[in-house]
């Protein structure tokens, strides 16, 4: 069987909050279990590949956001056309917006969306930092947020978790999106690394849609291990250390 | 005389602070306040203290290296003869540099020197130069730094591009910045207004020859989103283990830096690039690699300090780029390594964009944030001796390990975890009280 290939978009510009973490949980508990995995750095002004296996996107700043922008828009059809194929999607802040309807910005103006996600994205005053823990039917989440946005679900849109700490959404207790296979968070950390729950639920989307049988190996057993270390701390320090700042 | 920028006028907020201060000492704390009390019973003693200063107040800016720079660029100036007023390093809010003016200076508010060099925080600066202008404005580098609390990098471009000109004579800037090196756009063409603008910077050959170069932040709000070119007044052309070339408007000076990589360099040529451009005439290369030579690191940024029988080398980091030219500044990987992070650094998400192959094993790993590093370097494939986030039985294990045969132990370490580290195995004195 040929490689699992992992497509990543705009590395530089929406890879600044470790967003290569993301990539490389997701890599590495599918080469321990023994799957060969490819990494595919979508720059601006590049063609998109043919097919995919899994779609990853992260989080940058609005002049990052502006400079690939038209290259989204002209990829649009082509991402499209990966989901219709059933092609998960894992995008974490305001990659993920990108996705969605698109982003009102604090002097009101619309960056659109390639309406992939179903949501809307609200640049607000308010910026939420610090640690966050979420429920979510793959299991308990944790990680670190910042960010000043508000994500508004459409109806009957499934948020990914309920909020035990943090801000998430900034719309009631809600936390992210989740639309089938595609998942849309503003939990970083990054967040698959300390969530192998999460990155499971991903890879079995990945195998569902891909046809590949996925059992984590005892080659995990450390990257496990310490990510249960790094969450328990996480939790106890969720709640005193600082929940904003 | 009312407007005379020192006198009786002085005596009363002078001796107030500096009684504050006093207590402030006793009582082990509070370095901020004393200046505070001085300000709002003057309000012009800033101003007017530092305007007694032949070469004024010279800022430097940046989100690494400012107070090695600083450091740098006094010595040299000291160098040449010069008294110079500097705050104590890390000391960089307002208040704690009023506080430490106020400690230096007379009950009528004079401060006898030639030049004033202050590491300033980029969020205050602009500010800061409301009361105290600056003649002078040095801004180092623009990277990714604390985006939970700038939020947006091209923020702090800003903050540092708008106090720059606020600058009353020169303007320094580093030309292989992509925010920094634009800054003469600012101006429209013959503005009479403008500073003289002056850059340093690196030969091609040199960014190059580093792993992962300079680390500076990309300018993506610009359709050009790299550096503009320019001709550097001080230009880097090569580093070895213990120093550096450095061109200066075509005098070549070898200086011994204070400790390793390409930052150093870099920030040395920064340095070199503003004592030139404010001393002109009187500027001597000889007296500046004399300068270096005597030079010791800045608190906890490559220094060496005793443990017991072997030498703790503590590398120093606030952030991703610190981080990460560190490691590309290490020689070989480092016999024993203590890596060690708390909650003083909120966000550590970037961990995951550094490239640890300086590294092939850690031995212990310690502080609030322990596990999360060590997961991250599980991800890498590096070898984890302990992981052990409680510091001070970290500090008994490295202690514990034989002694190496460099007879040197490198500690990794964040800002608030290098205070800690040092008290732990007995240096006490703290950043802002050298």
């Amino acid at each position: 069987m040929s490689a699992l290939s992992i497509l990543q978009l705009y590395p530089d510009e929406l890879g600044v909050a470790g967003d290569r973490g993301n990539v490389m949980a997701v890599r590495e508990r599918l080469q321990r279990s023994g799957h060969e995995v490819t990494i595919v750095e979508h720059v601006a002004g590049n063609k998109l590949p043919g097919a995919a296996d899994l779609v990853v996107v992260g989080n940058g700043p609005l002049s990052a956001m502006r400079n690939v922008h038209a290259d989204l828009l002209a990829s649009a059809d082509t991402l499209r056309g990966y989901v219709a194929s059933g092609v998960p999607l894992f995008a974490y802040g305001s990659g993920a917006e990108l996705f969605g309807h698109g982003i009102t910005q604090l002097d009101g103006s619309v960056m659109d969306g390639i309406e992939i996600l179903p949501f809307s994205a609200e640049r607000i005053q308010t910026r939420t930092v610090g640690y966050v823990l979420t429920e979510t039917k793959f299991g308990g989440l944790v990680g670190f947020e910042d960010n000043a946005s508000a994500w508004h679900l459409d109806r009957p849109a499934d948020a990914l978790g309920v909020l035990l700490e943090g801000g998430g959404n900034s719309d009631g207790n809600a936390e992210g999106v989740l639309f089938g296979s595609l998942i849309g968070t503003q939990i970083g950390g990054p967040v698959l690394p300390l969530n192998p729950l999460l990155t499971d639920a991903i890879i079995g989307f990945m195998a569902a849609n891909s046809g590949f049988d996925y059992a984590p190996s005892a080659e995990l057993l450390d990257l496990d291990r310490y990510a249960e270390q790094a969450r328990d701390v996480i939790v106890s320090h969720a709640k005193h250390v600082f929940s904003r700042i | 005389m009312a407007n005379k920028p020192y006198g009786p006028k002085y005596f009363v907020p002078v001796v107030a602070g500096k009684a504050v201060r006093a207590v402030a000492k006793i009582r082990g704390g509070g370095s901020a306040f004393p200046g505070y009390v001085t300000t709002r019973l003057a309000p012009n003693f800033l101003r007017d203290v530092t305007s007694q200063f032949r070469y004024g107040i010279v800022y430097v800016l940046g989100s690494n290296g400012k107070s090695t720079t600083t450091h740098m660029l006094t010595e040299v100036l000291r160098g040449h003869g010069l008294t110079v007023f500097t705050n104590p390093s890390g000391a960089n809010l307002p208040q704690g540099i009023a506080s430490s003016i106020l400690a230096e200076s007379s009950v009528f508010g004079r401060l006898k020197a030639d030049i004033g060099v202050l590491e300033v925080d980029e969020a205050f600066a602009l500010e800061f130069a409301a009361v105290v202008p600056p003649a002078t404005v040095l801004v180092l580098n623009t990277q990714v730094d604390q985006l939970y609390r700038f939020y947006e990098t091209e923020r702090v471009a800003d903050m540092m591009l708008d106090t720059a000109e606020r600058a009353s004579a020169h303007i320094v800037t580093n030309r292989e910045d992509p925010y920094l090196s634009k800054i003469a756009r600012r101006y429209a063409a013959g503005d009479a207004t403008r500073p003289d603008i002056t850059y340093f910077g690196a030969t091609e050959a040199v960014i190059a020859a580093a792993p992962h170069g300079l680390f500076n932040a990309k300018d993506y709000r610009d359709a050009h989103i790299t550096l503009e070119p320019h001709v550097a007044r001080a230009e880097l052309v090569g580093t070895d283990r213990a120093g550096a070339t450095i061109d200066v408007a075509g005098q070549v000076i070898d200086v011994i830096l204070p400790a390793k990589g390409l930052h150093y360099g870099i920030d040395a040529a920064a340095a070199l690039a503003t004592a030139s451009v404010i001393l002109g005439e009187d500027f001597s290369g000889e007296s500046a690699a004399k300068a270096f030579a005597a030079m010791k690191p800045a608190y906890g940024r490559g220094e060496l300090l005793q443990f017991g029988e072997e030498q703790v080398e503590f590398v120093m980091f606030k952030n991703a780029a610190s981080l990460q030219l560190n490691l590309d500044a290490l020689p070989e990987p480092p016999e024993q390594v203590l890596l060690a992070i708390d909650e003083g650094t909120p966000d550590i998400s970037w961990i995951y964009d550094i490239d640890f192959a300086a590294l092939d094993h850690v031995d212990v790993i310690t502080g609030a944030k322990a596990w999360q590093i060590a997961l991250r370097l599980e991800h890498e494939g590096i070898r984890i001796g302990t992981v052990e986030p409680d510091l001070k039985k970290a500090i008994d294990i490295m202690k514990g390990l034989p002694k190496p045969s460099s007879g040197l132990k490198t500690w990794i370490v964040n800002y608030e975890i290098m205070m800690l580290a040092r008290k732990q195995i007995g240096f006490l004195e703290l950043e802002n009280q050298r």
